[in-house]
């Protein structure tokens, strides 16, 4: 009864500060007290990170210590981030804290930065002087983004943002469109597969074009795709492009950037160069930095090779890698994130009992995605093991979307949000 | 089978988790239903809405799955899932859910 009053105080005070905090920490489970001793260092406080903490913590109860480490006391969600852009969703909302793992867990949780993981003597160590040794880590760094020609300086990178990783350039990219002049060019591009959350980049195309029809008449939105053509909810996004949002997107499959001159706000292009008034590239990604200064960059010297029964490193033994930084047959995104940081906290709390990882998991992609300011689609599909190719394979009907986009799949995207967001960070 | 044989078996299902000590492997199924935490929250106690899978029998787990299986336009984003496990994936699903307290 005390416990709960006082949780119930902490989150109301946590609301206060405008930070997002799921109901439910009111009745979040115990952790066990049997299971195996060890100690995991979790690098990296994203949708992978901070699930696999909360896991090893449920799953492998009080004698496994776990620590999270991240350079921010706040994470800032990526899904519902397009929708920022438009003041659909407040960032507000889209923000949490680990104080919520922290307390219903047990998770030793720091903020600093990682100077240096040494996987030989098992320590990680912070640029504060900190050293967190570990019996096995879990690197889950994100991405990293590459830097398009003309855009060093750091006027240039002030003016030309991605917004690809929720934040800072979220806000900066929703007052550009703000500040956009009617019958003005938007032009954002889509780098080559593999990127973070496949149909995010049509999704946003969409959500800012539903925008300029609303508040900017006579604008247009160019989407330049490095890919040959729509590469997530082909359906969906080929009938936005071409009824819903026609005359309005301008989809180019097949073009890359070659550099940008944010003076002129010119893009050359393989096709030619644009004007416009808003820029907008995703740059092509590799994993976050920490990965290839650990050494487990070993898949095209981008990503991280991994066994996906543990997502231990192919490179570096000791060291698992999920989320975005590794390389697997599953989309970068959120929502597999989570499931396959539960594969990894499986497999860790087996290893440390001196049991196999599970042979045959299963993982799944789900998500929504807003095509106008009330109406959205869905993707989904479920991945089994594949023993034969050791890789994750689309099982049942494979890759299914949405028929048509509706206003119950907009209402439950938000259902999917908190709950996917209450099941991470509490 | 006779009732003592039934009872034999169900108890040491029940007793599995207990009986082989702090190295036992984790709860079948656990694994696998943690597939349904995203949408449905961790241990199926949903906190944003969508149906609570916690408590609920296994047998109406397993059918409406199946039902939505069976039925191409049922389910809508469901059947993805549906159709993605085999029938004995569903029943360790189903197990797991009922065994889960729903919170209150």
């Amino acid at each position: 009864m005390t416990t709960n009053r006082r949780q119930f105080i902490q989150m109301a005070a946590a609301g206060a500060a405008g930070l997002a905090l799921p109901g439910w920490a009111l009745g979040a489970p115990a952790v066990p007290t049997t299971g195996p001793s060890g100690r995991v260092v979790v690098v990296g406080g994203g949708m992978a990170g901070a699930t696999v903490a909360k896991y090893l913590r449920l799953w492998g109860g009080t004698r496994l210590e776990v620590t999270l480490i991240d350079r921010s006391a706040t994470y800032v969600s990526c899904v519902l981030s397009n929708l920022v852009l438009t003041d659909a969703v407040k960032m507000t909302r889209l923000q949490f804290t680990y104080a919520a793992l922290a307390k219903n867990y047990g998770i030793q949780v720091v903020t600093g930065e990682v100077a240096a993981i040494d996987p030989v003597s098992k320590r990680v160590a912070l640029t504060n002087g900190a050293a967190y040794p570990y019996d096995r880590m879990v690197l889950a760094p994100g991405v990293e983004f590459d830097t398009y020609l003309g855009l060093d300086s750091a006027a240039a990178k002030a003016k030309v943002v991605h917004a690809w990783k929720a934040g800072p350039e979220t806000t900066t990219l929703r007052n550009q469109l703000v500040a956009m002049k009617a019958g003005g060019v938007f032009l954002m591009s889509i780098p080559p597969a593999p990127y973070r959350c496949p149909p995010g980049p049509y999704e946003r195309a969409c959500v800012v074009a539903d925008y300029l029809k609303r508040k900017k008449p006579k604008s247009k939105l160019i989407l330049l795709d490095a890919n040959a053509g729509i590469t997530a909810e082909k359906a969906s996004f080929t009938r936005a492009f071409t009824v819903t949002h026609a005359g309005v997107i301008d989809y180019r499959p097949g073009v890359t950037i070659n550099e940008i001159d944010a003076t002129t706000l010119t893009v050359k292009t393989s096709a030619g160069d644009i004007k416009a008034n808003v820029i907008n590239p995703i740059p092509p990604h590799r994993a976050g930095a920490l990965a290839a200064a650990t050494g487990v960059v070993d898949v095209n010297g981008r990503w991280a090779g991994v066994d996906v029964l543990s997502y231990e490193s192919t490179a570096m033994p000791g060291i698992h890698v999920i989320g975005d930084a590794s390389a697997t047959t599953q989309p970068k995104a959120g929502h597999i994130a989570n499931q396959e940081a539960r594969v990894c906290a499986d497999a860790i709390v087996r290893l440390l009992s001196g049991l196999a990882p599970d042979p045959a998991p299963v993982t799944n992609s789900a998500c929504y995605s807003p095509i106008t300011a009330n109406t959205a689609s869905w993707l989904s599909v479920v991945f089994q093991y594949d023993a034969a190719s050791r890789t994750m394979k689309a099982a049942g009907g494979g890759v299914m979307e949405a028929e048509v986009a509706t206003k119950k799949n907009y209402e439950q995207m938000f259902k999917w949000y908190g709950n996917l967001m209450g099941d991470t960070f509490a | 089978m006779s009732r003592t044989a039934r009872c034999g078996a169900l108890c040491a299902l029940l007793l599995l988790p207990f009986a082989a000590g702090a190295q036992s492997a984790p709860p079948p199924g656990r694994l696998l239903a943690s597939n349904c935490f995203q949408c449905h929250g961790t241990n199926g106690n949903p906190t944003a809405g969508f149906e609570r899978l916690a408590g609920m029998s296994a047998r109406e787990v397993v059918g409406e799955l199946k039902e939505m299986k069976a039925k191409p336009g049922e389910g809508g984003i469901m059947r993805v899932h549906a159709l993605g496990y085999t029938d004995e994936q569903l029943q360790l699903i189903g197990a797991f859910f009922a065994q889960q307290k729903p919170a209150k």
